[in-house]
């Protein structure tokens, strides 16, 4: 192992504070707590973690280590602490928002840390790492019937530790919530190095809701290294309508009457004309009409009692509103079909083109309609091709523009574009990410939807996790909205007496 | 004790920087219809919330309401109801209290059991922090995950950290059906681990089960023996089979829905009120907890929640109750949560445990010890 001697020697210009102690001795001394093999340095091995799944951004680690155990993990940040060296927490690296990009500092990878520790069916209750894949906890906890809800559609691949980061959502979180609403405890790494626990399985807790808090702030709090998570009963029943629509607008429409009813479906999907024929045209074909302008994939679940009656309201409403037709799945093998298209779309899209570009903005329900209609004539405008897949039931829009990243010119009238379509949802009263998180890519956008005091009570908070600024740099909120805070870092956390 | 009830957010901060200036405390208020719960708060004077009232904003069609935090529930639930919608939050106590002073408290009641609490359904606040900064977290859409999740801090942070001056909730539409049903049970910790165990099997979430003993289910016009009441919701065929699925629990009885206001407006105004919890599947050895407790103070109310495993105790409250309470000792892992104390039994008995970090919180939001200092234990 030779750690260190080919660590690239930091070139005038792109020296900063952070690499400049990131050197050879601290690889060695890294190398020391998890094993030569578990800390990269050289650029070529370090190419993997220079993206997440969005890729229209681009940082380079100064190096990379990869605890196999929540003592290494421990131990790991300790030792990053004592150096004040930042440092970027990541899980499988599926985010879609460029958060878990390290610029020249350390990316601590947390996928190794992959075991379910316990699992409490009795109270639906689990304990994991934050390394455990979504998917494998579901399959872990099938044969007590329990699954775990929150259902991003990279959940074959993103841990919950990354969910927790980004209070990630999914499909079914129109009915069964979001990552925050399905964490009961954690215990968590402070950037200092300090272990803390917040929430409690055991009965009700007091106190701030410290959980809540750290759920969803894009590894700039710490890493969250043991996780409760509360689990779901599986439904007794499911049934999965396609309802297919010759307009953006009737469907938009469709969405709003459905939830009026009181029926909360499991999931309500929206899928637009460029998506399906994307999707048809992929290995990932679900059977859906290419020729409508948008479909509702809707899933309605619990007891079987009373559900094909929600089942006929839903039909009745998707036709009352324009629905062509509405086909209902049969059967498992084809509901995990019409399922297929929805969860692939992504893939399906990224053999349009060579790069793909995710927003993730969010309205109000009912202006679905006129900022879906603002969105395709913003693609008009700056010659982009739009293709919608997204949560229509909670108003998450997901538009998404296959491009070529290597046309400048091309990449630019992409970037205005998805600039305008922010502006779309905040003019319409709405926000900027609903599940992808801030990170990077919707950094420029926080000042469109809060203000400068509102920013500056986020750095507030951020600072009482991590006073030193190290975890994930530069991400969430703006630098310039972090002033300083009123009183000398030696005088806080002193005493006080009011 | 001076009052001062601001009617802008403005006035907010401008008393909130007044009182910081001359090193004074202040005590949050909201519609005062709570009052102190007997918290040991240090303050000069009282800052009300309940001039800064009305809602401000209400989409139906968005299942989404924007309220001034002096509102009272009462009005929400009028606003809502002419739309077939409602908020589902039931906090114990009548709905003349206001919607910032139950998000501040994160307080919850029956509906619980299948909405959860403040933290579930709250979407966005407007606040003014201690140190006089006035900010917006969330916003008014029901995904967002903009920023840091200042909204769930605040809720529940009883005002230490910053005051509420708005909120914005999610709503639901009214189901079709919405059925109370009570059913007879002896009252033994057994019952409660079989209610337990059954809600585990069905394959719904009642809107709400709440486990009354005598006592309670006497206040509540709901007989004057143990019992268990459900609130079943959603389209009339699952309503029927719901409660079909009751009698494995015992004989369900229809009752009005009324017996959900006479439970929440039970308590006498001077009681001490505290819960007892543990994980749900333990809720037996929460209850026969609760019943020594009962036995102890003549006059005990007690409610037991199942799915959440909290059982909540109202005691009459008079010198014997209050020293029975001082000898019980906590039995770990039961957590003790009071609501209402006298100053003595806070400090003897339930004494809020603040850690490391929320006094780092408390310390960055309000740096001059403002609000509400004290009310949450010795944060400072």
């Amino acid at each position: 192992m030779t750690v260190g001697t080919s660590i690239p020697t930091p070139t005038a210009g792109t020296t900063s504070a952070a690499s400049a102690s990131i050197d050879k001795s601290l690889a060695d001394r890294l190398a020391a707590i998890v094993g030569d093999r578990r800390v990269l340095f050289r650029p070529s091995e370090l190419l993997t973690y220079t993206s997440d799944a969005l890729p229209s951004h681009h940082k380079r680690p100064a190096l990379a280590v990869f605890p196999g155990t929540r003592d290494e993990a421990i131990a790991v940040v300790r030792e990053l602490a004592l150096g004040k060296v930042p440092f970027v927490p990541r899980g499988a690296g599926t985010g879609l928002s460029g958060g878990a990009l390290a610029d020249d500092v350390v990316l601590v990878g947390l996928n190794r840390l992959s075991r379910i520790l316990a699992i409490d069916a009795e109270n639906a209750l689990a304990v994991v790492e934050p390394g455990v894949v979504n998917v494998a906890l579901s399959r872990a906890v099938a044969a007590f019937g329990l699954h775990y809800a929150p259902d991003p559609s990279s959940q074959a691949a993103c841990t919950i530790g990354g969910n927790v980061a980004e209070n990630a959502g999914g499909p079914h979180c129109l009915k069964y919530g979001v990552t925050t609403n399905h964490i009961v405890a954690l215990t968590v790494l402070l950037p200092s190095g300090e272990v803390v626990k917040f929430g409690t399985a055991d009965g009700e807790h007091e106190g701030y809701d410290l959980v809540g808090a750290f759920v969803g702030s894009e590894g700039c709090f710490g890493i969250a290294i043991e996780i409760t998570v509360r689990l779901s009963r599986n439904p007794e029943a499911v049934r999965t309508l396609l309802g297919d629509f010759t307009s953006l607008d009737a469907a938009a429409r469709t969405v709003s009457a459905i939830v009026a009813t009181g029926i909360i479906p499991a999931a309500l999907e929206m899928i637009d004309q460029a998506t399906i024929r994307a999707v048809e045209a992929s290995i990932y074909a679900a059977g859906y009409p290419t020729d409508a302008a948008a479909a509702l994939l809707i899933e309605l679940d619990g007891a079987n009692a009373g559900l094909e009656r929600d089942v006929a309201t839903v039909e009745a409403l998707c036709k009352a509103n324009g629905a062509r037709t509405v086909r209902i799945a049969r059967d498992e093998v084809e509901r995990a079909r019409l399922w297929q298209g929805r969860k692939k779309a992504f893939g399906a899209m990224g053999r349009v083109s060579s790069h793909l570009v995710v927003q993730d903005g969010v309205v109000p329900r009912t202006k679905l309609p006129e900022v879906l209609a603002e969105i395709h004539r913003i693609g008009q405008a700056h010659r982009v091709r739009v293709c919608n897949v997204f949560h229509a039931g909670d108003g998450n829009l997901h538009p998404n523009i296959p491009y070529d990243a290597s046309d400048p010119d091309e990449t630019a009238r992409v970037h205005a574009a998805m600039r305008e379509m922010m502006q779309a949802c905040v003019k319409a009263g709405g926000t900027i990410t609903g599940e992808h998180g801030v990170g990077l890519d919707k950094l420029p956008y926080m000042e469109l939807i809060f203000s400068p005091d509102s920013l500056a009570t986020m750095c507030t908070l951020r600072e009482v996790f991590d006073p030193d600024r190290r975890a994930n740099p530069g991400k969430v909120v703006p630098l310039h909205s972090c002033r300083e805070w009123h009183m000398a870092p030696a005088a806080r956390g002193a005493v006080h007496t009011p | 004790m001076t009052v001062v009830a601001v009617d802008s957010v403005g006035a907010v901060r401008d008393s909130i920087r007044e009182a910081a200036s001359r090193g004074l405390g202040l005590r949050v208020v909201g519609r005062g219809t709570w009052l102190d719960a007997g918290r040991p708060v240090r303050a000069a004077g009282s800052l009300s919330t309940r001039e800064l009232a009305g809602i401000v904003d209400y989409v139906p069609g968005d299942l989404t309401l924007t309220a001034r935090a002096g509102t009272a529930l009462g009005e929400i639930r009028a606003a809502t109801a002419a739309h077939n919608q409602w908020l589902a939050l039931d906090p114990l106590g009548r709905d003349d209290g206001s919607i910032g002073a139950t998000v501040a408290t994160a307080s919850a009641g029956p509906l619980a059991t299948h909405f959860g609490t403040p933290r579930d359904l709250v979407l966005g606040l407007e606040y003014v922090t201690g140190s006089g900064t006035i900010g917006r977290c969330g916003g008014r859409v029901v995904k967002n995950v903009a920023g840091f999740d200042l909204t769930r801090l605040l809720t529940g942070s009883w005002g230490t950290l910053g005051v509420i001056t708005e909120v914005t909730l999610r709503l639901h539409a009214r189901p079709e059906a919405d059925q109370s049903v009570a059913v007879p049970i002896t009252g033994d910790a057994d019952d409660l681990t079989r209610i337990r165990e059954a809600l585990r099997r069905f394959p719904f979430t009642p809107y709400a089960c709440e486990v009354l003993n005598a006592p309670l289910a006497r206040a509540s016009n709901a007989g004057s023996a143990p019992i268990a009441l459900f609130r079943l919701g959603g389209n009339s065929e699952a309503v029927d089979a719901q409660r079909a699925a009751l009698v494995e629990i015992g004989e369900p009885a229809d009752i009005d829905g009324e017996c959900w206001t006479a439970l929440r407006a039970a308590e006498p105004a001077d009681a001490f009120v505290f819960r007892l919890s543990r994980k749900p599947a333990e809720i037996g050895s929460v209850w026969t907890e609760a019943m020594s407790i009962a036995e102890a103070c003549p006059g005990t109310l007690v409610h037991a929640r199942p799915l959440r495993g909290v059982v909540r105790c109202v005691v009459p409250a008079s010198a014997a109750a209050a020293e029975a309470l001082r000898r019980i000792p906590a039995s770990a892992p039961t957590a003790r949560i009071g609501e209402r104390l006298n100053p003595d039994l806070w400090r003897t008995s339930f004494p809020p445990a603040p850690r490391e970090m929320d006094r780092r919180v408390k310390f960055a939001f309000d740096p001059d010890g403002v609000l509400n200092s004290g009310i949450f234990g010795e944060l400072e």
